[in-house]
């Protein structure tokens, strides 16, 4: 099985200074399913000790697994980046 | 906005007469049919060419481009054509394959094709773009402009990037931002959805037409059931040129649930022994992943709203129905009973929801809503218990207990066998009746 | 060529390339694989039209952007200028099957001076991305800052293009304009003071390209100015000069009965010798006296020796001398 790191690298990602998604963790603190941490495919939510929720934005794929696994109202808020950024396939 | 060229005259507040959002595959047969018609239509990607940000589960049926673009074969940039389909049913080391090949669709008209989706979807937005549409790559679509409840265009994120026009139809996939601020999408539910991915692995030609015992431009397509462990989903294994592409579908709820990440169990699918031999020595060369709008016809949502169409996977019209993965022929016909209909509706100066009506007949009279709700069962179905788990080990024990030779026992009567193995799988003869009539009727 | 002539001369031009800005490579093979979606402009190139645009602003004038490259550029290149450039020129190589622009730094350089230059765009600025993405030499700005004769400002990690006292655009021959900041070796940076007709070459962070407007954006595609460079002839190569060696020398066959003999007649091991000479000289006299010493043992004539002595004696301006000799060093 190849590394999550090479894997990733394997995508090209024109990343904006902005971040497109949004993570309100004080809501996650109180959630108990935490469906993003497994769901997203890019592996982009990360659980902290203190039980908050740790987010990249960088080599997202965008395409909406987290807001829609999400089950606590707003935790999550989620747009698509600048045109011209984020993912760029080439060979899917 | 500055003036445009557009050869019809459109109203005076009109950029254009028509706006078409994504570039994908609806999209652009959409702005295809309007700039054929003589519309001026602006077609909004957000990625920095048309199908940046697409990827799918490998096989484009090509029929519904007959009438969009003649001999769209010889043009379009198709990687192989799938003369061999497969479907494998497999539990932790066993695989049953159903396995048909036939050379006539390796020859014109064809019938499935697997492609990249950047290369083709580029290459259907420059097919609207000759017929006249206007293309502008790099421009997110933020919100919709409306008038008194009806949309009047978009605005986007550029500088002065509000635009405006008679229709706009919303082809900006799976999560369809339009659609829901258009109040045309009710309460969203995960279990409609599932997640894709995807590796591309590198093979040299010749070991991929050896693998798959293929040869020239023709291509293997194998649809799996059974490699997705607790979570309800399916695989999917085809052929491009030198690359081969495997991966999974799974449900959103059950992989949020359940603890499994998405490509712990793509990795445990390139291991299955009916699989590894396949993949071997391959170098990954993208890994990708999207959204599918699952559930079908029952998810769809309002096709239609005053200004506002909704085509592709932006309304939900993707068929996952186990037997047929088809998402692009849905999304190329939706987009073009679009464009229709929208032509029709400018003709008639009416862009209302009722003027615009014509698009769900258009729709209710194709394959496209014909097939969806013939099929509307057909996901759940896939997705239930029998379908995932019991239904492949069912398969794959009959299979080997007809084939292993237990001399000096005599062989087992294929009866016996079967009422073994249900009761090995705590399969219900009466759940196996229910079922077995309940797909019939979905898939008759 | 009939470059394009600009209505308001002093404009501020930048030039950019066409390149492939994520290469390819097969992971089986190795081998480069050509892809239609990884071609662009880097973002030093997007910094260098971001300076012109702003120089422009500050100046009252006109930014021009100008490529030399493949027609696939064309619709690219329109949405660079879409940010703001009046106009944007694309000079193809007039070759059909160059669907990758094969021009050579040299000829780019040429190229771009015959579209600028008083004829042409009569640019009083020019702003160069400092360095391409395909392993370019990075010299294009410095060639074409020659070919119009004008200063260069290359490698600028900012440009300062703010606190100073506005330009208009009858300060053409102004020298006091706008600093920027060069890199040095050895982690020093350098402030050059950039006159206000110059070429100037930027990194990618110098400025990072604002996002053009939807209307612009929308007409970006047809504003795009195709031209078509001459294919010009192809250099005329220098016939090759050989290094002049001295022709062999036949031996007779060795002598002996048997092949140990022939072995020995051939090598002279046996033989007596004459010692090796160790000689100092300054580097005129060595030459003349090796020449010298191939005479002696044959391996020149005797025409090829005076010619040879008279070159050297003309390199050292005497006449050979005696060379000191010294004894073999044991």
């Amino acid at each position: 099985m190849i590394s999550f790191e090479r894997r990733m690298d394997s995508v090209e990602f024109r990343i904006h200074s902005e971040a497109h998604i949004v993570v309100d963790d004080t809501i996650c603190r109180d959630c108990s399913v935490r469906g993003c941490i497994t769901a997203c495919p890019a592996d982009l939510f990360v659980p902290t000790s203190d039980g908050g929720i740790l987010f990249n934005y960088e080599q997202c794929f965008e395409c909406g697994t987290c807001y829609l696994v999400c089950n606590e109202e707003g935790a999550i808020s989620w747009n698509y980046p600048e045109g011209g950024h984020g993912v760029v396939f080439h060979s899917s | 906005m500055t003036e445009h060229t557009a050869e019809r005259p459109s109203s005076d507040n009109d950029d254009f007469d028509a706006i078409v959002v994504g570039a994908g595959p609806a999209g652009s047969a959409a702005a295809l049919e309007l700039a054929r018609a003589g519309r001026s239509v602006l077609l909004i990607e957000r990625g920095p060419f048309p199908g940046s940000k697409n990827m799918y589960g490998g096989v484009i049926y090509g029929r519904i481009l007959d009438t969009l673009v003649p001999q769209w074969w010889t043009e379009a940039p198709i990687q192989r054509w799938v003369t061999r389909r497969q479907t494998m049913m497999m539990t932790g080391e066993q695989a049953l394959t159903v396995d048909y090949r036939t050379e006539a669709w390796g020859r014109p008209p064809y019938n499935g094709a697997t492609a990249y989706r950047p290369d083709f979807d580029s290459w259907l937005a420059d097919k609207a773009v000759e017929e006249g549409a206007t293309l502008v790559c790099s421009t997110t679509v933020t919100g919709l402009l409306t008038d008194s409840g009806r949309v009047v265009g978009v605005s986007t994120d550029r500088p002065d990037g509000d635009v405006r026009a008679r229709v706009v139809i919303a082809a900006d996939g799976v999560n369809s931002f339009l659609a829901k601020e258009a109040g045309l999408y009710g309460e969203v539910d995960p279990a409609n959805y599932t997640v894709g991915v995807k590796e591309t692995i590198a093979l040299p030609r010749s070991v991929i037409d050896e693998r798959f015992a293929v040869r020239g431009d023709h291509g293997v397509d194998i649809e799996i059931i059974g490699c997705t462990g607790d979570v309800p989903g399916g695989g999917f294994l085809y052929t491009n040129s030198d690359t081969i592409a495997v991966g999974l579908v799974l449900s959103l709820p059950a992989l949020a649930a359940g603890g499994r990440r998405p490509e712990e169990l793509l990795a445990e699918l390139k291991l299955h022994p009916a699989i590894a031999p396949l993949v071997e020595g391959g170098e990954v060369k993208e890994y990708s992943a999207h959204v599918i709008p699952e559930a079908g016809y029952d998810m769809m949502p309002e096709l239609v709203g005053d200004g506002i169409v909704v085509a592709g996977d932006a309304a939900a019209m993707c068929l996952a129905a186990g037997l047929w993965l088809e998402g692009v022929n849905f999304a190329i016909g939706s987009g073009a009973a679009a464009g229709r209909a929208c032509h029709g509706a400018l003709r008639k100066g009416d862009t209302s929801a009722v003027g615009l009506g014509d698009y769900r007949r258009r729709l209710e009279s194709s394959f496209v809503l014909k097939d969806h709700r013939k099929l509307r069962e057909a996901p759940h179905l896939v997705m239930g218990e029998l379908a995932q788990q019991k239904l492949p080990a069912m398969a794959c024990g009959v299979a080997e207990d007809m084939f292993t030779v237990t001399n000096p026992e005599p062989k087992a009567g294929l009866m016996r066998i079967v009422r073994r193995q249900m009761r090995t799988n705590g399969v219900k003869l009466r759940s196996v009746v229910g079922d077995t009539w309940r797909a019939l009727r979905a898939f008759g | 060529m009939n470059p394009p002539t600009s209505t308001d001369p002093g404009c501020v031009a930048a030039c950019v390339k066409w390149v492939d800005l994520s290469p390819e490579t097969d992971p089986t093979s190795g081998l480069p694989v050509p892809s239609a979606h990884s071609w662009g402009f880097s973002e030093a190139d997007r910094s260098a039209v971001e300076v012109a645009l702003r120089l422009a602003d500050d100046r009252g004038t006109d930014a021009v952007v100008v490529c030399v490259g493949p027609p696939d550029a064309q619709w690219a290149l329109g949405e660079l200028a879409a940010a703001g450039a009046a106009r944007a020129v694309l000079v193809t190589s007039g070759n059909p099957g160059d669907t990758r622009g094969g021009a050579s730094s040299g000829e780019t350089a040429r190229i771009l001076a015959d579209i600028l230059g008083p004829v042409g765009l009569d640019a009083d600025t020019v702003v160069c991305g400092d360095i391409s993405l395909d392993r370019g030499s990075g010299s294009v700005p410095a060639l074409l800052a020659h070919h119009l004769e004008l200063p260069q400002a290359l490698g600028l990690i900012s440009v300062d293009l703010g606190d100073r006292p506005r330009i208009g655009g009858a300060t053409r021959d102004a020298t006091t304009t706008l600093m920027g900041v060069r890199r040095l070796d050895g982690a020093r940076r350098e402030r050059v003071g950039i006159p206000a007709r110059a070429v100037m070459s930027v990194e990618g962070a110098v400025a990072p390209l604002r996002r053009a407007p939807l209307g612009r954006a929308v007409e970006a595609r047809r504003r795009v100015q195709r031209e078509s460079s001459p294919r010009r002839p192809e250099p005329v190569r220098p016939a090759r000069i050989l290094q002049w060696r001295p022709p062999p020398r036949s031996l007779p066959a060795p002598e002996g009965t048997d092949a140990f003999e022939r072995v020995v007649s051939l090598t002279g091991a046996l033989e007596e010798r004459t010692p090796p000479r160790v000689v100092e000289l300054a580097p005129p006299q060595a030459a003349a006296e090796i020449l010298r010493q191939l005479h002696r043992w044959g391996y020149l004539t005797d025409a090829g020796a005076a010619g040879a002595e008279a070159t050297a004696a003309k390199a050292t301006g005497s006449e050979p001398t005696d060379p000191v000799t010294a004894e073999p060093r044991p």
